[in-house]
């Protein structure tokens, strides 16, 4: 039975909530329960009270219709006549008895006519003096009539149970009329219409029906718009559809050019971890099946081996400023013959995002060195000039092995003599000297020592892997010997000489600047000393160096 | 009254007027006579009370106070004197008192008095029955009975 109960309830729960007609009907009937109870529960007491007044207004007319014959029944003492007026006066069910008496004396006494201290609550006695009917101030008699309030609060009790009964009959009747039409007008085609909207599948080309009976009012006007949004639901659609599309082809017609790109192109996150690249970009970079980075995984810089550090710079130099830069990178393989140059360029895309484009650069960067090489080249000798000495030499000093740097013999050799030739036998016979001694220097070092001619009749040999500081002096002094020989200047000899100073570089602290200045140091040294001689110039404190300098 | 006035409708208002006046004294004559009440002399009753009277002739009493019985005598139902004793006495028309008597006849104990077709009948009823007791005009008594109560208005 309760579960019955439960079951019940919880139905009607869910119909509740999944049905507006359910909700509606049952929000009316409670509604017309609530209003026709209240109205009701009003109307009877209301109809009770008035039955109740009314009872008592009947009984009052009562006795006065009978006044007349009871004055008379009194005046004359009349049993019979008063008895006819009682028992007349006892048809009515509000009395419960009625007695009439004149002059001390019962005239008639019908039904209950004693009143005891319990009948008192639901009866009263309307009592009434009879005058004589000849004369207004004599009194002959009195009338009193005991009244059943209980008769006449049942008869109104019943008058208003028969009105609450019609009023509530009529109260369900509305409401059953109402929801019927509220279901018909409203709530149905509601419901049609949901089901309707609820299977229909948009881009069907579908749509709702409008009800032929609501086609002007608000429901037609609900559908309508519906159906409009729906219409351009299904353009929105269409639209978008063709823009994938179109995004589409684009985005293939995109990955196509980066595919076949000769650039190389990829994207990476802050850190340099790589997120794609295009076939070129492997390419460029030489790498191996085995290399070939993860997506996510793999950062840039693993791939770049001994230039990581400097890729490091590049990605945070981006980040800081937000601007591009770029990179060239010596990608040539370790004993490799060919030359293989590229460009990275790193162009932040925001705060965790860089893309970059690696160009390969290897004839404009040979184009570039050779043109360097121009520059730093002495047109006259070939050997190299002060710029190219001094680039080499830095080159020397930064190179990643100290060791090769305490190795290095700087020969600073000045010629003697040499004004006197230029004097007297004029600039081409200055310049074929000097073009003479630069085969001589050539000739006397190997290759990857450098030989320049820092400007004027002064040459400068740099030795590297110097182990034996003799190996150095004796070169010096071949130098020495060899330049002193009688020079052919087309027909006549000249005679110069050569004074060389020779400094090492140190093992530490040691410097291009410093190395050349003591080598110069000790140059000054044996031209003092009286030329075509070789001066060593002392080994430099450490604490001492720029103070010597 | 109301016939001559609308049988001389050719009169002026005036004349009218005039008639109604000359006509007063007549009504007043007529109001003017005088009811008595008579009883027989032997029964003893030297005066009654209007009520005493009336309570009589109304059935409400069948005895004089002294405790004899009373027998009232009415006059003809259409005649003038019956229509002032009432009028006099008890405040009453005709009409009230047809209506009295009528309440009372199904009950059968009480009935209205006897009547008789004139004062000079009256009188003599009065005069040959010792209970009897009538209402005349004072011009038809004689000394036969006794005057008990003089009804003025």
């Amino acid at each position: 039975m309760r579960s019955l109960l439960n079951r019940t309830t919880r139905w009607l729960y869910a119909r509740i909530r999944s049905s507006i007609v359910t909700r509606t009907t049952l929000a009316i009937v409670a509604l017309s329960l609530i209003l026709g109870l209240s109205f009701a529960s009003f109307v009877a007491t209301s109809v009770e009270n008035r039955e109740q007044k009314r009872g008592e207004l009947v009984l009052q007319q009562l006795l006065s219709t009978i006044e007349r014959t009871a004055q008379i029944a009194c005046y004359l003492k009349d049993r019979t006549l008063a008895a006819e007026i009682a028992q007349g006066l006892m048809r009515n069910r509000a009395v419960s008895g009625v007695s009439i008496l004149s002059g001390g004396a019962s005239l008639a006494e019908v039904g209950n006519t004693t009143l005891t201290a319990k009948s008192r609550i639901n009866n009263s006695v309307i009592a009434r003096p009879i005058f004589s009917p000849f004369d207004g101030s004599e009194k002959v008699g009195e009338l009193s009539l005991f009244v059943d309030r209980a008769a006449i609060h049942a008869e109104a009790a019943s008058d208003s149970r028969a009105s609450t009964l019609a009023m509530g009959i009529q109260a369900a009747l509305v409401a059953v009329g109402v929801a019927i039409a509220v279901y018909l007008f409203s709530t149905r085609p509601m419901k049609g219409i949901s089901t309707e909207l609820h299977r229909m599948r948009i881009e069907s080309g579908a749509r709702l029906r409008v009800p032929a009976t609501n086609r002007y009012d608000e429901i037609g006007t609900l559908v309508t718009d519906v159906n409009a949004l729906i219409a351009s639901l299904e353009g929105l659609l269409t639209t978008e559809r063709e823009l994938r599309i179109a995004h589409e082809i684009g985005e293939r017609k995109l990955r196509l050019i980066v595919e076949k790109a000769e650039t190389g192109l990829f994207v990476m996150d802050e850190r340099g971890v790589l997120e794609s690249w295009n076939p070129a970009f492997v390419r460029l970079l030489q790498l191996t099946p085995e290399q070939l980075p993860q997506s996510g995984i793999t950062p840039l810089q693993q791939l770049l081996g001994p230039h990581s550090t400097r890729l490091s710079q590049l990605l945070s130099q981006c980040l800081n400023t937000g601007q591009p830069y770029d990179l060239d990178l010596d990608m040539a393989p370790a004993g490799s013959p060919r030359p293989m140059w590229i460009e990275v360029t790193l162009n932040p895309i925001g705060p965790t995002a860089l893309q970059g484009v690696v160009n390969d650069i290897t004839d404009r960067k040979q184009t570039e060195l050779s043109a360097q090489e121009l520059a730093s080249q002495d047109t006259l000798t070939g050997l190299l000039n002060r710029r190219g000495l001094d680039a080499r030499l830095g080159a020397m000093f930064l190179a990643p092995l100290p060791d090769s740097v305490s190795q290095l013999a700087l020969l600073q050799i000045d010629l003697d003599r040499f004004k006197e030739v230029n004097d007297g036998h004029g600039h081409e016979s200055g310049d074929r000297v000097l073009r003479h001694v630069a085969r001589i220097l050539e000739r006397n070092v190997r290759r990857g020592d450098l030989i320049a001619r820092p400007g004027g009749d002064e040459f400068v040999i740099v030795l590297a892997g110097i182990s034996d500081r003799s190996k150095a002096e004796e070169i010096a002094s071949a130098i020495i010997a060899e330049i002193e020989r009688p020079i052919d200047i087309g027909g006549h000899h000249v005679l110069i000489g050569a004074s060389v100073g020779i400094a090492f570089a140190a093992r530490e602290g040691d410097s291009p600047e410093g190395l050349a200045r003591r080598a110069d140091f000790a140059m000054y040294a044996a031209k003092r000393a009286g030329r075509g001689r070789v001066c060593l110039a002392p080994e430099p404190e450490p604490a001492q160096t720029d103070a010597v300098a | 009254m109301t016939s001559i006035v609308s049988g001389s409708t050719r009169m002026s208002l005036f004349l009218q007027v005039l008639l109604i006046f000359a006509l007063m004294p007549v009504t007043q004559a007529l109001r003017a006579q005088t009811l008595v009440v008579i009883v027989n002399p032997s029964i003893g009753v030297q005066h009654l009370s209007r009520r005493e009277a009336l309570d009589i002739f109304l059935g409400r009493y069948r005895t004089f106070p002294s405790g004899a019985s009373a027998l009232p005598i009415d006059l003809d139902i259409n005649s003038d004197e019956r229509k002032q004793f009432y009028l006099m006495l008890a405040k009453k028309d005709p009409a009230d008192m047809s209506s009295y008597w009528a309440r009372l006849t199904f009950s059968g104990k009480i009935s209205p008095p006897f009547a008789v077709a004139d004062g000079h009948m009256a009188v003599d009823i009065v005069a040959n029955n010792p209970n009897a007791i009538a209402y005349v005009d004072r011009s038809s008594v004689d000394n036969r009975v006794r005057i008990a109560l003089e009804i003025t208005p």
